[in-house]
């Protein structure tokens, strides 16, 4: 386990030997490989310091789009969180049904033309039962029209589709619903933070100079909107900035040797960079969010499943909430 | 070099009684004040242009200039195109003598003449607001001599009697800036922390956390700042030990490991805090770093900014901190 100390070891050597200094006291340095190089655990081998949730009493959920890698990824923390799976789930194709094993459950997969009588029929043996979708964007309005048609309370983790029709039909319904494009709950948090921060002392870093650095899988062809989010927090605080400068690294040996990404998540990660500068260089900050597969979404997702499973056990008056919410409850296990 | 200044927003600076426009200048080699209305021009000196109408230019005294921070504050005030009174007070009883800073003479005075120094001073400055950054014995007794004189000051001097300090502003009603921490940018980072753990407790529940920090040699203690996120971090849930700090205070691993420069090695504060999930696919890392001295004079000088700003405009409220001083934005 590499320690603090030794981290910047590793990259005070690198410097030396690979790196002119940038003109800016930071940024461009080589990724500190510590924390995230421990990382080396699939998700599959789970920590055994994650304590069954012993203040949640168990409830049913069902994952809406097992058979992807995301759906898989919830499911699997569902089991280890001590919340029962429903096993059954739903694929796009329409396929006759056939079975997944996540964990020791055996999930049956129905086509989408059953879902409303499959669906019916949950809900009969599992009266509390709860949706998290995880499907594809074209299907994000479809799904939310049967899960308010059957008033069921979901989880909304599928981004894209029609966003304003999606809001639209589950305010007409009056179903409890947890609507998030980023279910990374700290993410959200650290992105709120600086919001807020921005918002309460604008111009602070009035001066200061901005670089970004954003590494994601080479599949992801578009600039982070994570960073963009929180760059247009900094030109608020002051930075002056064009959001073109956003480095984006999609390239996997950069990503392996600059970034430091582990191996194994070249294909699924989200590494980004922030570096505030003092005009005169004297005073530097900065920022670093650095996320490796699914575990972070999945694990921000079943908080979001707890937190409205309570929502619903009180039957509070409000009935859309979004991961600001959930923060805003505490810690749910 | 001259510097002669007529505040083209006359309106905006209360008439001095004795009907002199408010003109201030500072000139080197000669101590005399000259007083001229006539005169709309403005020649600036500072390199920093930033002494146009908008932005007022507003006598400033600083106590200490003698010493390390009230040196940087006092050539920051004069390149953000303030006028340094030349007048400052050492606490040594030894006779006035001169020290210059940015061409400028500033004349030093010893504490038996302090009070009629400061008399003369608020009579030829009347808007004068004074920064102290002198000892922490000398907080309390500065304080009290300031509020007698009603001139409004920023305290940047930490230690001294803390409560008395502010029960003594408290009852003379003076408008001042009290803040142990002037470097602006910091207090701003650690109340965004403070906010992120109010508003969002445990979110980052299980999470581990690491800190190591370093400062210059001679700083025994643990950072104060660094202690202030941490509590932040545990209110967010994560686990960590105070004791676990991680102090550098060896000028090679200064160099070498945290990558401080060589120039600031006699004064610097770097801050890391690095926040693992428990699973470790996840980490977030939190970093300030400042060398020498230059935030905390540039936000002392914000802060006499605002202070002049709420006593020109007779605010009610009379006793703020920096994150007051952030709350107006942008002073410049």
């Amino acid at each position: 386990m590499i320690s603090l100390l030794q981290q910047h070891s590793i990259v005070a050597s690198r410097h030396a030997q690979a790196y002119t200094r940038p003109e800016k006291p930071c940024m461009y340095r080589t990724r500190r490989r510590g924390a995230v190089a421990r990382a080396v655990v699939t998700e599959n081998i789970e920590k055994s310091s994650k304590i069954i949730g012993s203040s949640t009493a168990p409830f049913p959920i069902l994952v809406n789009g097992c058979t992807g890698k995301m759906g898989r990824s919830v499911a699997e923390s569902i089991i280890s969180s001590g919340l029962t799976l429903v096993p059954v789930s739903f694929s796009g194709k329409e396929k006759p049904g056939g079975n997944i094993t996540i964990g020791d459950v055996d999930v049956t997969i129905h086509g989408s033309k059953e879902r409303e009588t499959v669906l019916s029929s949950v809900i009969n043996q599992f009266p509390d039962v709860m949706v998290v979708d995880y499907m594809v964007p074209d299907a994000v309005n479809a799904n939310a029209e049967l899960y308010c048609k059957l008033g069921l309370p979901f989880v909304m983790g599928t981004t894209g589709g029609d966003r304003e029709l999606l809001y639209k039909t589950v305010k007409s319904s009056d179903v409890y619903a947890v609507i998030s494009p980023q279910m990374g709950k700290q993410v959200v948090a650290f992105l709120a933070a600086m919001d807020i921060m921005a918002k309460q002392f604008p111009g602070a870093f009035s001066g200061y100079h901005l670089e970004v650095l954003e590494s994601h899988q080479a599949s992801k062809l578009d600039a982070s909107g994570t960073a963009k989010s929180v760059v247009s927090s900094f030109q608020k605080l002051g930075v002056s900035y064009d959001m073109r400068r956003i480095r984006k690294i999609r390239d996997t040996t950069k990503q392996l040797q600059m970034v430091g990404v582990p191996e194994e998540y070249l294909g699924s990660h989200a590494f980004h960079f922030y570096c505030l500068t003092s005009p005169d260089d004297s005073v530097s900050f900065e920022f670093q969010h650095n996320v490796c597969g699914h575990k972070m979404y999945a694990e921000g997702t079943v908080d979001a499943a707890i937190f409205l499973y309570k929502k619903v056990q009180q039957k509070a008056n409000k009935r859309l909430y979004d991961m600001i919410d959930v923060l805003r409850e505490g810690n749910m296990r | 070099m001259l510097s002669l200044t007529l505040s083209g927003n006359c309106s905006l600076l209360p008439r001095p009684n004795n009907r002199r426009c408010a003109l201030f200048f500072a000139r080197t080699k000669r101590t005399t004040l000259v007083t001229s209305a006539l005169t709309r021009e403005t020649v600036a000196i500072s390199q920093d242009a930033m002494a146009d109408s908008r932005n007022l230019s507003f006598p400033i005294l600083v106590n200490g200039v003698t010493g390390k921070m009230g040196k940087a504050v006092a050539e920051a005030a004069v390149s953000a195109g303030l006028q340094l009174v030349p007048v400052s007070f050492s606490s040594l009883d030894k006779p006035a003598r001169t020290l210059e800073i940015s061409n400028i003479e500033i004349s030093v005075h010893g504490p038996s003449e302090r009070e009629e120094i400061l008399s003369s001073v608020t009579e030829k400055y009347p808007d004068v607001v004074v920064v102290d950054y002198t000892v922490p014995n000398a907080v309390n007794a500065n304080a009290e001599w300031y509020c007698k004189f009603g001139v409004p000051f920023v305290m940047g001097t930490t230690g001294g009697d803390r409560p008395l300090l502010y029960k003594t502003v408290q009852d003379s009603n003076v408008y001042a800036v009290i803040s142990p921490q002037m470097g602006k940018q910091v207090v701003a980072f650690l109340a965004a922390m403070e906010i992120m753990a109010e508003e969002f407790p445990g979110a980052f529940s299980g999470y581990k956390l690491e800190v190591m920090e370093s400062h210059q040699a001679t700083k025994l203690d643990t950072s104060g700042t660094a202690k202030a996120v941490i509590a932040c971090f545990q209110k967010l849930g994560a686990i960590f030990d105070m004791n676990e700090i991680e102090m550098i205070r060896d000028p090679e691993e200064q160099i070498n490991m945290v990558g401080v420069p060589e120039e600031y090695l006699s004064g610097h504060a770097y801050h890391v805090y690095n926040l693992t999930s428990p699973d470790e696919t996840v980490s977030f890392e939190f970093q300030h770093n400042v060398g020498g001295r230059s935030i905390y004079a540039e936000g002392s000088i914000d802060a006499a900014i605002f202070l002049h700003k709420k006593v020109q405009s007779k605010a009610e409220k009379k006793i703020y901190d920096m994150i007051d001083v952030l709350r107006e934005g942008n002073m410049r």
